[in-house]
């Protein structure tokens, strides 16, 4: 079985796609919910498709676990290649970092990046202009069609 | 920085760190408080994985089970952390969970079921409230999430599993076809008329209408479902539908 998107609309290679929303935990929908309109033009399947809803909003969780982010703004950015897409997640404008620890002692941000390792192929976090940044590249499974 | 982690996090009991011999695979006590300290994490897995329409303590039997399979297959001497290793192989069982039920199929099928239902929802919503329901309302009146009424509004047309429309016979999408249904059954009124006209069909023939319209089935799907030829689903549907189309009929001028 193979799953296609038959809408008018697709994302091509090279297609860059910008978000930017407030930083709360609320808004991650508006992240998982333009990941899916996106993967679904670029061709990914609907599985992929799931894997990407949930691994964005680990990268935003990411993002924003390291600083203050009630104050702050998320960017996504989303590139579409032949081989992947490529998705990152930017926290803008917010202070230092609060606790990690979830409610079970596990670092969240551990958790989060092995949830990311069984979703996608690569990803990563680092800290950029003060600005806390995390990204992910899921490849396609096949070529594009 | 890639997968894992460099750190290792607290998450092995300290009865196996501290474990000069490490037995692989462990045993007793050792292999219960591993399994035991390691719930949380299969509890949070589970819940990543909410509202595709298994319930939360399915989803926590299947990851809790991964977790014991976890335990068993962990090699600490392969230098790769528990946690890491649990929460690949649990995500993993729990794609398969969802694999191995045809969830994608059934997923496409749900959001282009759901993108009808809002159709109806909203003509509802519209005559009860006087104006354009919210998403809220919608998400309400269909008994689904806020996200779930966005992503068939933005999804519900543009994507689907090839599988369900590729041994059809027909040329449109399924939403078109239940649209033109819908043209013809939509009022209060016509509804109250094909209930009854609907009941005297016989129970095979309300089947194939269910599994067409209803859920969406294509005719050879249908074929296969029923034991019958896709021709045979054809001429069943079309008779049926005719013999709905005569038993509603109004008579006019009266």
């Amino acid at each position: 079985m193979t799953n296609e998107y038959v809408g008018t609309e697709v994302l091509e290679a090279g297609d860059h796609v910008q978000l930017t929303f407030p930083a709360r935990g609320d808004l991650v929908v508006l992240a998982r919910l333009v990941t899916s309109a996106i993967s679904a033009r670029a061709g990914f399947d609907i599985e992929d498709l799931e894997d990407l809803r949930l691994a964005v909003g680990e990268l935003c969780l990411l993002a924003m676990l390291d600083s203050d982010a009630r104050h702050g703004d998320l960017r996504l950015d989303f590139e579409v290649s032949p081989e992947a897409i490529d998705i990152s997640c930017t926290l803008i404008g917010a202070g230092p970092a609060l606790s990690t620890k979830t409610a079970d002692g596990v670092e969240a941000d551990q958790l989060s990046e092995q949830i990311l390792a069984a979703l996608v192929d690569e990803h990563g976090r680092k800290q950029e202009d003060g600005s806390a940044r995390a990204w992910l590249r899921k490849r396609r499974k096949g070529p594009l069609a | 920085m890639t997968a894992g982690g460099d750190d290792a996090p607290a998450l092995m009991s300290d009865l196996v760190e501290e474990d000069v011999v490490v037995r692989t695979p462990l045993t007793g006590a050792a292999r219960d408080a591993m399994i035991t300290d390691n719930l949380g994490l299969a509890h949070q897995l589970a819940r990543r994985f909410q509202h595709r329409g298994e319930t939360l303590d399915d989803l926590v039997q299947v990851a809790s089970v991964a977790l014991v399979k976890s335990v068993d297959r962990f090699d600490p001497e392969r230098g790769v952390e528990f946690a890491a290793f649990a929460t690949r192989t649990i995500i993993g069982e729990l794609k398969r969970h969802f694999r191995d039920k045809g969830w994608a199929v059934r997923a496409s099928r749900r959001v282009q079921e759901l993108y009808l239902e809002l159709g109806h929802a909203t003509s509802t919503l519209v005559q009860e409230l006087g104006r354009s329901p919210t998403v809220a309302e919608l998400a309400r009146a269909t008994d689904s999430t806020e996200e779930a009424v966005l992503e068939a509004i933005e999804a519900g047309q543009g994507y689907r599993a090839s599988s369900i429309d590729a041994a059809d016979d027909e040329d449109h999408p399924l939403s078109s076809r239940l649209g033109e249904m819908d043209r013809h059954f939509d009022s209060v009124e016509d509804r109250a008329l094909l209930a009854p006209a609907f009941a005297s069909l016989a129970p095979r023939e309300r089947t194939i209408l269910r599994m067409r319209f209803i859920e969406g089935l294509t005719q050879s799907e249908i074929a296969v479902a029923v034991g019958v030829s896709q021709m045979h689903v054809s001429r069943l549907l079309a008779a049926s539908l005719e013999q709905l189309r005569k038993q509603i009929e109004v008579p006019v001028a009266e």
